[in-house]
């Protein structure tokens, strides 16, 4: 969300994580809360990266592991790993990430526009670069991951209905 | 130019709300009318629900809406007085209106440009220029001028009185308030206007008719009319208007206003009168005059001590005109001055739409409230855990008998809480039978078939989220009763039958359900050709069909993909068959089934859970996984441990009292090898899809409970044989299974 430093520059607020070695960014209006990582039932005849279920305070959310929606090496387990929950449109998901490094104020002269030098399968998500005095930081469009996400699962379970359809008869 | 609608504004949510409202009755209204053309009181509904609708359009500055209503509005005034007669080309013409004002009003809710009026306008045009049996009277006088107390009218209804004077009648004055601040008070003013139109000879009003149309109308109205007799008549007919607070009548003398022969009537004639006149026909069930002050009393308490608007109609007639105190502030100045001498006037007064009974509440507040009792459920249950842990233990035994018993008490309280919340999201079948009429209607004419429609139960309850679920499944088996069930006129009578075939609705409550039947008196479903259907598109061959009894055949046309109409018709041929009924009813656990004889007709029934927010479900371990079946999908659970397994070519399968049921994992099944049942599997979930029995291995059995539905977002609304989910006693999620579509 845009807003304005006291220098009277508009700035942008962003959720920082870590995936691998890389540094993302997505904008903090679109996140909920980020919560520790917890059980997580899975949901059955479902695509890998869908990671499965989880109990947010009575309601029951879908989770997604973002290394495997990325196509990425799957990581054990470990005491770092977050989920951040995400509201697009009211749909609420909750995106598996590595951890979570902070929440920054970027001026919104230090985001330069996509740019060839992401090249990997999160390059299509990509809406801009942060640059920091220590990283740079790839800013993604997390509405258009989940309505991604929901698209492969259209067709993952449509494809799943036709090869049972065909088992029927 | 009128000013841009305000689409964010209450006003405009209250004219859609109520336009909608309009449509829909006069929707009831006009199938009625083509069965009785003449019926007074039904057109003059028709007539009410035009001019109300043109009231509310004028306001909000919605051109159009003014155009199409005032001119339907000027037909049906000419049908009023005689000089018109309402046929079938008039009703048709009515019900295109209706359909322009229902496309209107999507689009003005969505904020979209709506449809052009002009071609619609031209029809009602060349319709009103043609068919009159003369010139309509004209029957009000516009008259014009801003407020101003009677001794300065404007000239134009000062002549009006003047002139009724002269020809020997007696006029007199509506004064009617409103509410303070109650909204769309143009619309009211208008109402008003029309019901004492009906009853007397209007003369004019202040405001005048076109400073209403402006929206310059204040808390106060006055409907000059004649003959005085018809005082009585008018205040009861008026005070059926919403959020009428007040109103009386004054006789006219052009000299001022005078006290004498004010209409003074005691309370109990005034409830009377409403209660005879109140709306002139109007169906409001229970609230005769729903905006009349309720005085409560203290004497005798019974009902004739409760007197509904008697103070301040009186207090209206002694006062100087228009100006008595402020109706609405209710309490202390009301009963102060309405100064009647019966002791029960030191009660408060009280207005009954203040106290209305119901409040409007948003879906998504119940919906919150749900889950927010679901979650006091859960952790009711983990103290229930808590305390038999304790109890367990024996020095904190005590404590935890105490634990227990508030456990229990708990549990009682949020088990109301959670039936109350469920009892809100009830919604009567009125809501989509009401358009079932004239689907029926156009159906019928469509098909050249005559049908007589029964409709009875539309006050049946049913969950929100039921009601939604079973809309399109209706009109698609009332679609199939009209096209493929009733036969034509012909047919009939050549079979012995009355040309005109009969369709009735139905619905009643049957324990913890409702029942929903469509029954018709047609040709029956022709289980030969539906045999033959099923063989030519592929759904079975021709030996298995043939070995099918009846009961059995008739399921076939819940296959996907099944259509017995030998080539898809306008009316039922949409794409949408049988098997999406049964799809959608068994989303929200309900069941379909139909019964059929031949030459003598068909009855489809739908049987509907109360609600679906919660199912009683077993919950198994599989995989180490926790899930829940629905119970109602579950015939029985057999121990097979220690058993010795059947194979049937080389499947395994359980023999139960002479039943064969093949023998599947539901951990091999949810991954795709379902014949795998592993060493660990102990307990088998008889379960019957359609025809196909199953028996569902599953690791161990934890137990049979209630459980809350929810609903995991959009992302995993389509997992085959994935219903929903629920939290666990301890908090976790589990996956509740639809066993209809887990194989």
């Amino acid at each position: 969300m845009a807003a304005v430093s006291q220098a009277g520059e508009s700035e942008r607020q962003i959720v920082v994580f870590t995936l691998g070695t890389e540094a993302y960014g997505v904008d903090i209006a679109s996140v909920r809360e980020i919560i520790v990582m917890q059980k997580i039932t899975p949901v059955p005849r479902t695509p890998e990266f869908v990671q499965g279920i989880i109990n947010l305070r009575g309601r029951v959310i879908p989770v997604l592991d973002l290394r495997k929606h990325f196509g990425f090496d799957v990581k054990p387990p470990d005491k770092d790993q977050r989920i951040v929950v995400t509201d697009v449109d009211g749909e609420i998901v909750g995106v598996i990430v590595d951890s979570v490094f902070s929440v920054m104020r970027v001026p919104q002269s230090a985001i330069e526009p996509p740019s060839p030098m992401v090249t990997g399968p999160e390059a299509q998500y990509l809406t801009g670069i942060a640059k920091t005095e220590d990283k740079l930081i790839i800013l993604l469009d997390i509405s258009k991951i989940i309505t991604d996400a929901e698209k492969r699962m259209l067709k993952e379970i449509d494809l799943a209905h036709a090869v049972l359809d065909e088992g029927d008869s | 130019m009128p000013p841009a609608p305000i689409e964010d504004s209450e006003e405009f949510r209250i004219f859609l709300d109520e336009l909608g409202e309009m449509v829909e009755l006069t929707e009831a209204n006009l199938v009625e009318l083509e069965k009785s053309p003449g019926d007074p009181g039904l057109i003059s509904e028709v007539f009410r629900a035009m001019h109300t609708i043109k009231g509310g359009a004028a306001t909000l500055g919605l051109e159009d809406g003014v155009k199409v209503t005032h001119a339907m509005e000027t037909l049906l005034d000419e049908v009023r007085s005689g000089s018109r007669q309402l046929d079938s080309s008039m009703v048709d013409l009515l019900f295109s209106v209706l359909d322009w004002l229902k496309v209107w009003r999507d689009a003005l809710s969505a904020g979209l440009s709506h449809p052009s009026p002009v071609s619609l306008l031209e029809s009602i045009e060349e319709f009103s220029s043609s068919g009159a049996l003369g010139p309509g009277p004209k029957r009000t006088a516009a008259v014009s001028g801003a407020w101003e107390s009677e001794t300065s009218l404007p000239p134009p209804l000062k002549e009006a009185i003047e002139s009724a004077l002269a020809r020997g009648k007696t006029p007199a004055v509506l004064k009617v308030r409103f509410r303070r601040g109650a909204p769309l008070l143009s619309v009211r003013a208008y109402q008003v206007i029309t019901y004492a139109d009906e009853i007397a000879d209007v003369l004019g009003s202040v405001p005048s008719a076109e400073d209403i149309e402006k929206d310059a109308v204040g808390e106060e109205l006055s409907v000059y009319f004649v003959p005085a007799e018809k005082g009585d008549a008018l205040v009861g007919a008026v005070s059926s208007v919403t959020d009428v607070s007040s109103a009386s009548v004054e006789p006219v003398g052009l000299q001022g206003s005078t006290e004498a022969g004010a209409s003074h009537r005691s309370p109990e004639e005034l409830q009377s009168l409403a209660h005879h006149t109140g709306g002139g026909g109007r169906p409001v069930p229970e609230e005769p005059a729903t905006a009349l002050e309720i005085s409560a009393g203290s004497s005798g308490g019974g009902r004739g001590s409760v007197a509904q608007g008697g103070p301040q109609t009186q207090r209206q007639g002694e006062a100087a005109p228009g100006h008595s105190g402020d109706a609405s502030t209710g309490t202390g100045e009301g009963s102060k001055q309405a100064g009647t001498p019966t002791p029960a006037n030191d009660a408060p007064v009280v207005r009954k739409t203040d106290l209305g009974r119901t409040v409007r509440v948003d879906v998504s507040l119940l919906d919150f409230l749900m889950d927010t009792v679901g979650e006091l459920v859960i952790q009711r249950t983990r103290l229930t855990q808590i305390a038999s842990k304790l109890q367990a233990e024996d020095e904190t035994a005590a404590a935890g008998q105490d634990i227990g018993t508030l456990a229990a008490h708990l549990q009682r309280i949020s088990q109301e809480l959670q039936e109350g919340i469920m009892r809100a999201r009830l919604l009567p079948l009125k809501n989509i039978f009401a358009k079932f009429p004239r689907l029926i209607r156009d159906l019928s004419a469509k098909c050249g078939k005559q049908v007589r429609f029964e409709m009875t139960g539309e006050d049946t309850e049913l969950d929100r989220t039921v009601i939604e679920a079973i809309d399109d499944p209706l009109i698609h088996i009332l679609r199939n009763a009209v096209d493929h069930g009733i036969e034509t006129p012909e047919e009939r009578r050549k079979k012995g039958k009355p040309p005109e075939g009969l369709i009735r609705l139905s619905a009643w409550h049957q324990e913890n359900h409702v029942l929903i039947q469509v029954e018709d008196d047609g040709a029956g479903v022709d289980v030969e050709k539906v045999k033959e259907a099923a063989v030519k598109k592929g759904l079975m061959s021709r030996e298995a069909v043939s070995n099918l009894d009846e009961k059995q055949a008739l399921e076939l046309i819940f296959l996907p993909g099944f259509s017995t109409a030998e080539k898809p018709t306008e009316v039922s041929g949409r794409g949408v068959g049988m098997d999406v009924v049964r799809e959608n009813l068994q989303r929200v656990n309900g069941t379909v089934e139909v019964r059929t004889r031949r030459g003598h007709g068909t009855t489809v029934s739908l049987r509907l859970p109360l609600t679906v927010a919660i199912m009683r479900a077993l919950l198994v371990l599989a995989g180490g996984w926790v899930y829940a079946v629905p119970t109602s999908s579950v015939e029985e659970v057999v121990d097979f441990s220690g058993k010795t397994l059947q194979t049937i070519q080389g499947k395994p399968t359980i023999v139960v009292r002479g039943r064969v049921f093949p023998l599947v994992s539901l951990q091999g099944v949810l991954e795709g090898d379902m014949w795998n049942v592993g060493k660990s599997c102990q307990y088998a979930l008889l379960t019957r899809n359609g025809k196909n029995l199953m028996a569902l291995a599953v690791d161990d059995l934890i137990g049979e409970e209630e459980i809350v539905v929810k609903e995991m977002g959009r992302l995993l609304s389509r997992v085959r044989g994935v219903a929903g989910a629920t939290i666990l006693a301890d908090g976790d999620p589990a996956i509740i299974l639809d066993v209809n579509y887990l194989v």
